[in-house]
């Protein structure tokens, strides 16, 4: 008899594995073949020696099963726990290396637990990080509750945040009883030329002395300004930031040395840390105008800090070129403050009715100048990762439960046996607390990567965002979240023991009281996590619509093509001189032959230079229209931007009416200009603007034209009203060189430069870029903000997933008995299919309604954020209802097809 | 008595202890390791095909023995196993843990014959 060949016949396919499935056969064929040749042996006919062989494989598709089942790694019993010892110590020790010995037999489980925890508590520890360094943290100023920002406003333009005249400044200091110091400040774009290497732009903030006694900057090298160093003439020495120090000197000694800046020498005095600048660029952002490096570009940190060497002739009270930061008296409340000033401010309106008509004076904080813009986003983010950390601990929270269902009989049997529910909690705590520590850990190491990442990819203007890291105060709060989860869950499976009799003690399961108590605590937590879910995609959606709208807005002008260069023309070689107009026969000439020269680049199609590039808002001023002046105080200042006649063909800001600028604009009297649409409509509506007169600065200009709007403050922003000039009527040491070429931008880059290099070899040049890159910068928090959302959303998607499969995962396989039966009493498959899915799709539709109730009420929190597009906006929440429908549709689905596919018999014979 | 009045879960839940104690002082095949048991508990326990094999893939599986093929001169090879390192470990702490079920059993319902 060919006992090989009978049971290969019986069982044509065991495990899969072809070679495997050989051996098995091998083995129960010698297995029958010696019960054959045992019962011959012992009498029995060859039909009975037959029947007493072949009956070990009556069953085969039983015995097929359960041959494939048991070569499938399964979750195995757990061993007998260890026997208590003397003392606490050494049990607590015992426990947690059996929860080690535990966890290892169980892979699937720890794997799913440990990641869950570490992407939960990772993310928090990320943004948490980030939020302490930013927010939390308090400023490095001495006494950083006294400092205040010291605004002018001025009603005739409706402005808030003006910098002031060094007159007032001057008057503050002398006449206010409420403050013990007052500094100015001022943004200065400068040049500096290395002994060796090509000269470099650098920002430099004029400082009288008492700003860095205020900002409590310490010199690491030399001395601080002192007030001999702040008189007008004096040779005005400079400090530098330990950055440039390093960057441009390689720490060599520089105190006592000289160093050209502007072409002028100066003496380093002292270097000072490269955090010494805390603030500023904020500060500088938040001014209505005169924000200089600060609010124009990408420059963020300050290199040099020179004396401000004010002087009344210099900045007389017509001009406000300079910010005012000032200290509060010692127990001085800022109402007090703003009294005192506010009655200084009338004082000086009163005696300078010319210059000071309007204005007053405001008070803001120092740290809401520096954090304010910041906090918003920052806090939607940490409401965000608070959800995520919410939904993976319920997701664990799942997963504990399913385990401590399935381990109720270990429990009932030692809980019968006489064990302590003291002994039982110590031991899921200490289960739990290797878990939560487990997830802590690699949640340390996910931090730290996300960490990196979102420090190369954050908005510079965010403060201290370079310094952010993970400290002690974050790794107790990872410590805090992995205890919280490993005590909080410890308590379930416990609490599940309390309702188990010693009678169920050997019978199934799901056959246990409690195990329909943990059924609907996991229905309840899916519900939840599918809700937060809801909230955080809305959310997401939301940003990204947003995002959207931004990019598909036209800023008013056309990027595509264009190249940008940023000069600085130093005062030493490009004198202006103030006739009473600024006027400047070398700059003239420089940008008449730049232009040229530019034209004749191969594939230069045209080009422009101003003093302000399409994205940079520039300064703005008061003007008024003649037989008209009453109006005035309803108008903001209108935003003046100095160009080349080329500018407007340039950028393709098409002409609305009249025409645009020209070159005998400049010559003309009045100066002709153009404005843009924004000044029509409001300024002149249902007029034709064009021959109309404006007065500004002193002087009628004639508008010749007017221009489409451009949206000079940011895509998210309305257009200001602008007026355009001629350059050359007006020039500017800084300003920006505009070329259109046919082919790609980049590939001009080179030959822009050593044009530029050629002409004026101890230039500097900045900011060489395609303009659509200026553009793209410009929307950098707006980028970040959405594409952190949108990731976190994604891995609530995930997270929810993993919870809707579990849960119904968890009740197939409790049910499979049940739905054996059912089967066998002949439901059909497709009634088991949509059964289990209903089950799904319940929680589902539970959730979603509590998820679409709650991102209604929070929307709100988001309204800053969002651009074009409300927070109950319809598509945003219907095209949320659709992703989550589908995600939740593929978790219902797997165990729901799991369930079709229970064999009836074997299910029955399942205990 | 005839082992198919004991209880499903009694048997199952004593099959492993069994198969390990079994492998404790030699490595036996599947077959022989069938009739100890039937041998050693007088008929009172006896293991099919179909519970049997299962039950040693599963022990292998967990890493508590380990199977090989032995190949005996003028014999066709057969499959060994063996008690693994663990294997006794894991049969101790049964031995243990049935001893102390046992005790306790016969504390609250007196099953040892007086």
């Amino acid at each position: 008899m060919d006992w090989h060949a009978y049971v290969r016949e019986r069982l044509p396919e065991i495990t899969g594995d072809a070679a495997r499935d050989e051996e098995i056969v091998e083995e129960l064929a010698q297995h029958v073949a010696q019960r054959y040749e045992e019962a011959s042996a012992s009498g029995a006919t060859p039909a009975q020696a037959f029947d007493a062989a072949a009956i070990q494989l009556r069953d085969r598709a039983a015995l097929s099963h359960l041959l494939r089942e048991a070569d499938r790694p399964r979750p195995v019993s757990p061993p007998p726990p260890p026997t208590r010892s003397a003392s606490m110590l050494s049990d607590l020790w015992l426990d947690v290396r059996y929860a080690i010995r535990l966890l290892r037999r169980t892979p699937a489980f720890t794997a799913a637990a440990v990641a869950t925890l570490a992407l939960g508590i990772g993310v928090t520890i990320a943004i948490f990080s980030v939020i302490d360094t930013v927010l939390i943290r308090p400023a490095p100023y001495p006494d950083v509750d006294r400092l205040v920002m010291l605004w002018e406003t001025d009603a005739a333009s409706s402005t808030a945040r003006e910098p002031a005249s060094f007159p007032d400044f001057l008057d503050f200091k002398a006449r206010s009883h409420t403050t013990d110091r007052i500094g100015a400040f001022m943004a200065i774009d400068g040049n500096l030329q290395p002994a060796t290497g090509d000269p470099m732009r650098l920002a430099v903030l004029a400082v009288t002395p008492e700003m860095l006694e205020m900002l409590g900057v310490r010199p690491m090298r030399g001395r601080l300004l002192s007030p001999s160093d702040d008189v007008p003439g004096a040779p005005g020495p400079v400090l530098i930031s330990e950055r440039l120090w390093r960057s441009a000197y390689n720490g060599a000694e520089l105190v006592g040395q000289s160093i050209r800046i502007n072409d002028r020498p100066r003496t380093v005095i002292g270097i000072v840390p490269t955090d010494a600048d805390f603030g500023i660029v904020q500060i500088l952002r938040a001014a209505d105008y005169g924000g200089g490096f600060g609010a124009s570009d990408s420059r963020t940190r300050v290199d040099v800090w020179m004396p401000l060497q004010g002087d009344v002739k210099r900045f007389p009270r017509t001009t406000h070129p300079i910010l005012l930061m000032a200290r509060l008296g010692p127990g001085v409340a800022p109402t007090a403050a703003q009294d005192d000033l506010t009655r200084i401010a009338s004082e000086l309106e009163q005696q300078y009715r010319d210059d000071n008509d309007k204005r007053g004076v405001s008070i803001q904080p120092l740290s809401q100048v520096v954090f304010g813009p910041v906090e918003p986003p920052l806090l939607v983010l940490m409401a965000a990762v608070a959800l995520i950390l919410v939904m993976a601990c319920a997701n664990v929270a799942n997963l504990l439960l399913t385990r401590g269902t399935r381990r109720l009989r270990e429990v009932a049997m030692r809980s019968a046996l006489g064990a302590e529910t003291g002994r039982l909690v110590r031991q899921f705590v200490a289960e739990n607390v290797v878990l939560a520590s487990a997830g802590a850990a690699m949640a340390l190491v996910l931090a730290f990567a996300v960490l990196r990442t979102l420090v190369r990819i954050a908005p510079a203007e965010i403060p201290r965002i370079a310094a952010v890291g993970i400290d002690m105060r974050t790794l107790l709060v990872a410590i805090g979240c992995a205890a919280f989860v490993a005590l909080v869950f410890s308590l379930v499976p416990v609490a599940q023991t309390t309702r188990i009799h010693v009678a169920m003690l050997l019978k199934s399961e799901d056959r246990v009281v409690g195990g329909s108590d943990a059924r609907r605590l996991r229905a309840v937590l899916v519900i939840a996590e599918v809700a937060l879910a809801v909230v955080l995609v809305t959310g997401a959606g939301l940003l990204i619509r947003s995002f959207w709208n931004l990019l598909a807005t036209p800023p008013g002008f056309d990027v595509s093509g264009t190249l940008k260069a940023d000069l600085q023309l130093p005062q030493s070689r490009y004198p202006i001189q103030n006739n009473p107009m600024p006027t400047s026969t070398a700059i003239e000439q420089f940008n008449g032959a730049l232009i040229r020269r530019i034209l004749a680049i191969p594939g230069a199609q045209s080009a422009a230079i101003a003093a302000n590039h399409p994205l940079d808002g520039g300064f703005a001023s008061s003007f008024v229209i003649p037989r008209r002046e009453a109006e005035a105080a309803n108008w903001p200042e209108i935003s003046i931007r100095r160009v080349t006649p080329g500018y407007f063909a340039t950028l393709r800001v098409p002409l609305v009416r009249g025409r645009f600028l020209e070159d005998r604009d400049r010559a003309s009297t009045p100066g002709g200009v153009v404005v843009n649409q924004t000044v029509m409509d409001r300024v002149f509506p249902g007029i034709d603007p064009v021959g109309r007169v404006i007065g500004f600065w002193g002087r009628p200009w004639t508008i010749v034209g007017v221009v489409g709007a451009e949206r000079s403050q940011g895509v998210a922003k309305e257009p200001p009203i602008a007026v355009y000039l001629p350059l050359d009527a007006v020039p500017a040491s800084a300003e920006s060189l505009i070329v259109r070429t046919s082919g790609d931008p980049l590939s001009a880059a080179s030959t822009v430069r050593s044009i530029i290099r050629e002409m004026d070899p101890a230039l500097v040049v900045s900011g060489l870029e395609p303009l659509s890159e200026t553009l793209s910068k410009s929307l950098t928090q707006q980028r970040f903000v959405m594409m952190l959302l949108a990731s976190f959303a994604c891995l609530a998607l995930v997270l929810a997933a993993v919870g809707i499969h579990g849960v119904l995962s968890c009740t197939v396989a409790q049910q499979r008995r049940e739905i054996g039966v059912r089967m066998a009493l002949g439901a059909d498959a497709a009634r088991v299919l949509r059964s289990v899915m209903a089950q799904g799709a319940a929680l589902t539709a539970i959730g979603l309604m509590l998820g679409f109730g709650l991102s209604l009420a929070l929307g709100r929190f988001l309204t800053g954020l969002l651009f074009g597009v409300t927070s109950s906006d319809l598509t945003t929440l219907a095209g949320v209802l659709v992703v989550l429908a589908a995600v939740a549709a593929l978790s219902i689905w797997l165990p729901a097809r799991r369930a079709v596919r229970v064999d009836p018999l074997v299910a029955l014979r399942q205990e | 008595m005839s082992v198919n009045v004991f209880s499903r879960e009694v048997k199952k839940g004593s099959a492993e202890l069994m198969i390990l104690a079994l492998l404790e002082g030699r490595s036996r095949h599947g077959y022989e390791i069938g009739k100890q048991i039937e041998a050693r508990s007088r008929g009172a326990i006896s293991f099919q095909v179909a519970s049997l094999y299962p039950m040693l893939y599963r022990l292998e599986r967990r890493g508590w023995i380990e199977g090989r093929w032995v190949e005996k001169a003028g014999e066709r090879r057969r499959r060994f196993y063996r008690l693994t390192a663990e294997g006794r470990q894991v049969l101790r702490r049964q031995r243990s843990f049935w001893h102390e079920f046992v005790e306790a059993l016969d504390r609250v319902a007196g099953i040892r014959p007086v």
